[in-house]
């Protein structure tokens, strides 16, 4: 697995490596189980603090992808289905796309990036709740 | 013609060839040791000084290699020399560090790096699943001290009670030592000594930290697992070849031969490990550029850690052993404290080969 951070970037380092395990979980290359490595060893890899790294770990586990333990360390979690979650994303997602429209980006152009950007995402096998 | 003069020939020839190669087999987003974007790799400020640097290095070749002979033809001290090769090093890091100033000085007032995007990229996958430590490769050093050791254990009690410990410049024995399990088996010691420590340098090697370029890391990713098993291969082949000197040496000093080309049975096979693996690491060195720009990131600007050019010291990188910038293999971080141990381990052990073969 490859992650990339951008130090150029406006957005903290701990928010991109949230946003790229969340792209790796999405695209299938991480799934239910999958360890993520050690917050020292990655941090050191990164030659970044590994606060930042600890930081974007309890993120994702606060958003319940993954689960911190002790004895396995960070693993990719089963995401539970949030009634929540789904209006906080919408009000992300009209956001993204209000952006896009409002620079001038064809409605049809914006469809066609999302239809491949979902498409490159393998869906995972959906789960019935317990 | 003494050896002497042959062996500071051939060096400051490899020297020279060295010199003149390295820039052709470096990274070009890395020329002369300064970290430049790709859309810079082939500015002219940056052709010009390669131009520029190949003259000079060919001249302070010339230069040396004349004033080294004129100076022993008319003097006729050895010593001189080992000091036209040490002369020639010294000239070639002014080449190196004129061009890397001028380079820095364009890329600083040109502002190559404004508006673009410095990152940095990781492979989990070189932790998870690091590149396997060649043991096979280890059999190698590790048979050669073994028949050594054997060899001695059967030979001891028919060994001289005299062994020669120290030769002289002529390779004549100057000093000898009573025979003693700590004299026959001194350069035995020293064969499982060099063995351990490229063995573990190999091991670090293989665990070290990739430099990727996150450019297009995935290719980066690749092409460091291969040159990290390259590099450990190459050193255990080198502490083979080692071990082979020492064991041509100890069979020399337990049948007491004396001999002019004494010396040679350890030099040449220990040139002979250098040069081999320093000929393979420089057909990999240098990583292939990606075509297709997958990230839309650029390597980040590190030159501020690499001192001179050439020396990594960055305190906050915990890495002990990093990839060169201008060079073959790797270098230590020296801002790290184990560094300076591990130099201290590595001297100490040179100087302790020193005093058992050519000191005293």
């Amino acid at each position: 697995m490859i992650l990339a951070l951008d130090l150029t970037s406006d957005i903290p380092l701990y928010l991109q490596l949230r946003d790229r395990i969340t792209e790796e979980i999405a695209e299938g290359r991480l799934v239910e189980g999958s360890a993520l490595p050690a917050t020292r060893a990655l941090a050191a890899d990164f030659g970044i603090n590994f606060h930042t790294v600890n930081k974007a770990y309890a993120l994702l586990r606060q958003q319940g992808l993954i689960r911190l333990n002790r004895k396995t360390g960070a693993v990719v979690a089963a995401a539970p289905v949030d009634p929540l979650f789904h209006a906080e994303w919408s009000a992300k997602a009209r956001t993204l796309l209000a952006e896009a429209i409002a620079r001038g980006v064809p409605a049809d152009d914006v469809l066609d990036a999302c239809q491949s950007m979902l498409a490159s995402f393998q869906t995972p096998p959906t789960k019935d709740l317990p | 013609m003494t050896p002497g003069i042959i062996l500071s020939s051939v060096l400051l020839a490899l020297v020279l060839l060295l010199a003149l190669v390295l820039p052709s087999i470096t990274s070009p987003t890395v020329p002369f040791g300064v970290r430049v974007p790709d859309g810079h790799v082939g500015d002219p400020v940056v052709v010009a000084q390669s131009r520029r640097y190949r003259w000079r290095v060919l001249l302070s070749g010339v230069l040396t290699a004349v004033a080294g002979v004129g100076t022993f033809a008319a003097t006729g001290a050895t010593f001189l020399l080992p000091v036209s090769v040490l002369l020639l090093l010294g000239a070639w890091y002014g080449c190196f560090f004129l061009a890397n100033q001028e380079i820095r000085a364009a890329k600083a007032a040109g502002n190559w790096y404004g508006g673009l995007h410095q990152g940095i990229a990781v492979d989990t996958g070189l932790r998870s699943d690091p590149p396997r430590f060649p043991w096979l490769w280890l059999a190698f050093p590790v048979a050669v001290t073994v028949a050594t050791a054997a060899i001695g254990v059967v030979e001891y009690p028919s060994m001289p009670a005299l062994l020669a410990v120290h030769y002289g410049a002529g390779g004549q024995a100057d000093r000898l030592a009573p025979k003693s399990f700590g004299t026959a088996f001194s350069l035995v010691i020293v064969q499982v000594i060099v063995t351990l420590l490229l063995s573990v340098i190999a091991a670090g090697i293989l665990r070290g930290r990739a430099d990727l370029d996150p450019a297009h890391p995935q290719a980066s990713a690749r092409w460091h697992r291969q040159y990290a098993s390259l590099g450990a291969r190459a050193l255990l082949g080198l502490a083979g070849m080692i071990a082979l000197g020492m064991m041509g040496s100890s069979l020399l000093m337990w049948t007491g031969t004396r001999a002019h080309w004494a010396a040679l049975v350890v030099v040449v096979p220990v040139l002979a490990g250098v040069g081999l693996a320093m000929v393979v690491l420089a057909r990999y060195n240098r990583e292939p550029q990606g075509t297709a720009r997958e990230t839309g990131l650029t390597h980040r600007d590190d030159d501020k850690f690499w001192r001179g050019g050439l020396l990594y010291i960055n305190r906050e990188d915990h890495a002990l052993m990093v990839p060169r910038r201008f060079g073959l293999g790797w270098t230590l971080n020296f801002g790290n404290p184990r560094a300076g141990m591990l130099l201290a381990g590595v001297l100490a052990l040179i100087s302790l080969a020193v005093i058992l073969r050519f000191g005293g």
